[in-house]
């Protein structure tokens, strides 16, 4: 490691947070391989749960502004997400939405369908291995010997990072692919100018299939659609054209569309287009324009074999949509 | 407190928008709780739009375009009418009641039918009850 | 952008607005909005001194956008238009509150209905920020035209703009011109030659040194837009033709229906049970005979063959009832002692001389029996051996409420005017519509019969509607009226709200390449993104709302001002005035 001279530029303060999450996230950083060196050469992490026993008083008592970027992934669903967020805020110079779980609410996000209450009464009551005969739920507080205990309360709703505080920045993708991790690093490392407040980073500007191999044509017309494992794909055509709905046309690009690489469809991690705030909407839209069908019979029969339209446009961003969740 | 409903309505210029104004130049009467926005075809009506007017507090969305075969784009009408039951399918796993979205096709010379439909659908919202969509986002923000 | 300076004008419209809507409250209410620097209201805006009134404030106050709340912007939002722009502001910077046809006029409640004039303003103010200046466009008009259709309503037509000086390229299918008048022997009601008419106008017609007519020939892949079409004629030739011309009138007249579906009247069985046009090429060819080769005693005409039924088709095709009464004449004239019996549902007769033409045929000893086709058919059956007749009509004569028999040894059935089998190519290759009984659909059925909503194609003759001579006539120089009008312009004013890709944002999933009735959005290959002619464009904006990335704009209802609108609506919905 290089010493510190006065000739030094002062390592960047990084930390790196996890809301309701999977851990993915942290993994990513991980995922730069010998390029995380790089990373630690120019920054200094000051707080990492996954990786680090550093304590939360410890973040409560930096300065504010202090700390130079933090990536805040995870989304927010209990009020310890939503304290260490303000806190956050409050020390963090940038404060980056890290991943479709802080930019969108991502998968825990489909909780929305349901409410807290419903939740806990399948967890722990109803489900077939739990004995409860007390139905005994989570409390915030409870009375020991040595004190009152507290955790977090959980929250009716599942939060996106920028439902709780301002966000500075959104990097997509669930995970976001390791080679913009570090593309959006060495721009704020190199003290480069920096894209508006708000704006969504290390993403393309335009949508997946932009980037897609399979061959494209006008032949967007459905007379039925398919789940992926009901169709023989021949590996070249479009998802679509071969009636499997594949987000690509509604999801920002930049992931390398791996997953169609991969013969997968393409589920909507990385979020809304430039041009248009609720994804779920603008691909709804595009796949109804396709049924191939002009009769009321006949267009209910093909949306018949559309099984779950919510979970299927909202996946990764029910939180962020624009009824939010489920009405209650 | 008595609930006065706000009904959102997307009306297409050549067909229902004329078909309304058609209700006003005879003089129909119908209830007032219906707010008219015009577009140039039932065609340009999207999901972001019906949702955007729920999640805004309405608690009724109508739909109305030329009937099927006498779009004045020629095929508009059948772009709405598949989309439109994509999106019912949504909002009732979103917990929407079903009568408080609808669709009706009204053409140019039915005034009657236009005024008829707009009670209709008032009768029914007035039923429902206010959305709940209100109460659900009170609970939402957090940002202080 | 710069800074929305907002004028609100709410008119009184004398009475019929003020007396239900509060419009002082309204301009009271949202004078203090945001971007909004003055809210006034008056008693006719529409009126000059309301006009010079918003002209003056623009130059006074320097506003950048306009809302007038009044009447139907159906009515005068070009009237309002026009008045910006003499301010030098761009006319799309303007929107109206409709609250007389839509508020004023439907409520009977005060306060409701300035509720809703409120949020109906509001809606427009927040709808308006986001409009943007666009400018008018016009295109050249190319002064040849193409008439589909050698019929008579084509040929009328091209010889109209022919003698105008105007080139016209006529395509007719069959192998000579003159459709189905030439194939007529007289005409109703004065009874005139069809031939006498129209051989001089086919002859006029195949001399013009301005007319060139194609026969045997089909128009295919028709592309471009008002004023700069381009088509193929195929004509049997190993190269098909390049035409390029700018106005297009469909003139592809009708089919006469089919009565072998209909078993009650056993055509195809009963040799001596003939069409209308059937009938009408014997009394041309100047012999009606049974298929024994004698004269018919008994001659039956049956009306409405596939009209007015709820199981062929149930318009009227209202020229039979006197084509009937034509033949009663011919007949009567040709067979002194035939009986001729008239089997009718109903007589329509409301042409020009016909109510009197039916009062005369009435004298020439017919008998006329009313049949209701809603309860049940006339039913021709094969009469007996003993019989003095080739068939037996049974039917329930309505007036005199009996069960009869009609002895007949020919019948004529008058069948209903059709569309062609193939009018759905000609609708594909010209971009109109049919409607649901496969005719062409006009602009307006009222207020322009021949214009459709496609700029320069025009619709003329049965293939608009059953029609008579006269009527297709009329609508023949109508179009042709229109045509040279355009080219006198030179040129033709095309819409402006139309659709733009983003090629930014477009990533070329070339979903919206097949919604476009107008073909007016294309792939293109190098740039890989979709681009929209925006002549061909319509500004439906159903591209707009299919395109899943949100790379279409649909000009003046774009999803930001439509959103916002919403807003504007909903956003004082809490509040209580």
């Amino acid at each position: 490691m290089p010493s510190d001279s006065p000739n030094q530029k002062p390592k960047l303060k990084l930390a790196i947070y996890w809301g309701a999450a999977c851990g993915g996230c942290c993994v990513s950083v991980l995922d730069t391989h010998e390029k995380l060196l790089d990373i630690v050469a120019a920054a200094d992490l000051v707080f990492w749960p996954i990786a680090m026993d550093i304590k939360y008083k410890d973040v409560e008592a930096l300065p504010d502004k202090s700390i130079d970027v933090t990536l805040f992934n995870g989304a927010v669903r209990n009020s310890e997400n939503k304290h260490i967020a303000q806190v956050l805020r409050n020390k963090s110079k940038i404060l980056v939405a890290y991943g479709a779980c802080a930019y969108m609410g991502g998968i825990p996000g489909l909780a929305n369908f349901h409410t807290r209450d419903e939740i806990f009464k399948r967890v722990y009551e109803e489900t077939e291995s739990t004995v409860n005969p007390e139905k005994i739920k989570p409390q915030t507080e409870y009375a020991v010997k040595e004190g009152n205990l507290h955790i977090p309360e959980m929250f009716n709703d599942v939060y996106t990072l920028n439902q709780v505080v301002e966000v500075d920045y959104f990097i997509p993708g669930c995970p976001p692919q390791s080679e913009r991790l570090l593309e959006v690093f060495t721009a704020i490392a190199s003290g480069a100018q920096l894209p508006p407040k708000g704006s969504v980073v290390g993403a393309n500007e335009k949508t997946n299939c932009d980037e897609c191999k399979r061959k494209k044509s006008d032949n967007k017309v459905i007379k039925k659609f398919y789940r992926p494992w009901e169709i023989e794909d021949d590996k070249e055509t479009c998802f679509l054209e071969q009636g499997v709905i594949c987000m690509g046309p509604a999801t920002r690009g930049g992931c390398g569309v791996r997953c169609i690489a991969g013969n997968s469809p393409c589920r909507g991690c990385y979020g809304p287009p430039a041009a248009a705030s609720d994804p779920g909407a603008k691909m709804m839209s595009a796949i109804g324009t396709m049924i191939d069908a002009d009769s009321s019979e006949e267009i209910d029969k093909i949306i018949d074999t559309i099984v779950d339209p919510a979970g299927l446009f909202y996946r990764f961003s029910l939180p962020s949509s624009i009824l939010g969740r489920k009405i209650i | 407190m008595n609930f006065r409903p706000t009904i959102v309505a997307f009306l297409c210029n050549w067909c229902a928008y004329t078909g309304a104004d058609l209700a006003g130049t005879s003089r129909m009467r119908y209830a007032p709780n219906i707010r008219i926005i015009r577009v140039m075809c039932s065609g340009r009506i999207e999901p972001t739009f019906i949702l955007t007017a729920f999640q805004q507090g309405a608690d009724g969305v109508l739909v109305c375009g030329c009937h099927p075969g006498d779009c004045h784009y020629q095929t508009g009408n059948y772009k709405c009418l598949r989309r439109f039951k994509l999106i019912e399918k949504y909002i009732a796993q979103m917990g929407i009641e079903p009568e408080r979205l609808k669709l009706e096709w009204i053409s140019a010379s039915e005034g009657k039918q236009f005024a008829e439909l707009v009670n209709e659908m008032t009768k029914a919202i007035l039923n429902a009850g206010p959305s709940k969509i209100k109460s659900t986002l009170e609970v939402k923000h957090l940002k202080s | 952008m710069e800074e929305p300076r907002i004028g609100v004008y709410i008119c009184w419209c004398g009475t019929n607005i003020a007396k239900m809507v509060d419009v002082e409250a309204v301009a009271a209410e949202v004078g203090n909005l945001p971007n909004v620097v003055l809210a006034k209201t008056y008693k006719y805006m529409c009126s000059d001194p309301g006009q010079d009134l918003i002209i003056k404030d623009i130059h006074g106050h320097h506003l950048n956008r306009v809302i007038v709340a009044a009447c139907s912007p159906r009515l005068h939002e070009l009237t309002f238009r026009n008045a910006v722009e003499k301010a030098g502001i761009n006319p799309y910077l303007f929107e109206m509150a409709n609250i007389r046809e839509q508020d004023s006029w439907v409520h009977t409640d005060r306060s409701e209905a300035t509720k809703k004039a409120i949020d109906l303003v509001n809606a427009a103010i927040h709808r308006v920020r986001f409009h943007e200046p666009l400018q008018k466009r016009s295109v050249n008009v190319d002064p040849a035209t193409l008439i589909i259709g050698g019929g008579i309503s084509g040929m009328v037509a091209a010889l109209e703009i022919a003698n105008a000086g105007k080139q016209v390229y006529l395509v007719e299918k069959a192998d000579r011109l003159g459709g189905h008048v030439a194939r007529f022997d007289l005409t109703f009601p004065h009874l005139s030659s069809a031939k006498q008419m129209i051989r001089p106008i086919i002859q006029r017609v195949e001399n013009h040194p301005n007319i060139e007519v194609f026969k045997q020939s089909v128009i295919k892949n028709v592309s471009g837009y008002i004023g700069n079409f381009k088509a193929l004629v195929q004509n049997g030739q190993p190269e098909p033709l390049e035409l390029t011309f700018g106005n297009i009138i469909a003139a592809t007249g009708l089919k006469p229906f089919d009565p072998s579906k209909i078993e009650e009247y056993g055509y195809g069985k009963f040799p001596d049970v003939v069409t209308s046009m059937e009938f009408e090429e014997m009394l041309a060819s100047g012999k009606v005979l049974t298929r024994y080769g004698k004269e018919p005693r008994n001659i039956a005409i049956i009306h409405c063959v596939g009209s007015r039924s709820k199981v062929y088709h149930e318009y009227c095709s209202r020229t039979c009832c006197m084509v009937a009464l034509k033949f009663v004449n011919q007949i009567r004239a040709g067979l002194p002692d035939c009986n001729i019996f008239e089997i009718y549902a109903d007589m329509r007769a409301y042409g020009k001389g016909c109510e009197e033409f039916y009062a005369e045929t009435t004298h020439r000893q017919i008998i006329f029996l009313m049949f209701d086709q809603h309860e049940k058919l006339p039913v021709i059956r094969q009469a007996d051996r003993t019989d003095d007749c080739n068939m037996l009509i049974e039917m329930d004569e309505k007036l005199s409420g009996e069960s009869i028999e009609v002895p007949v040894d020919m019948v004529v059935l008058m069948v209903n005017m059709e569309a062609h089998d193939d009018v759905k190519d000609v609708v594909h290759e010209i971009g109109v519509s049919l409607c649901g009984n496969q005719f062409f659909i006009e602009k307006h059925p009222k207020l322009d019969p021949v214009a459709t909503t496609t700029g320069g194609v025009y619709i003329v003759g049965t293939c608009q509607g059953p029609k008579d001579i006269p009527d297709s006539v009329a609508q023949a120089r109508a179009s042709a009226a229109r045509i040279l009008a355009t080219i006198a312009q030179g040129s033709v004013a095309v819409e402006v709200t139309t659709a733009f890709v983003n090629e930014d944002f477009c990533c070329g999933c070339q979903t919206c390449i097949r919604v476009c009735p107008y073909t007016a959005i294309s792939y293109n290959e190098d740039k890989k993104a979709s681009e929209v002619n925006e002549v061909l464009c319509k500004g439906c904006g159903t591209c707009g709302s299919a395109c899943p990335s949100g790379a279409i704009t649909s000009k003046h209802f774009t999803d930001h001002q439509i959103l916002s609108e919403i807003e504007g609506i909903m956003s004082m919905s809490y509040k209580e005035i």
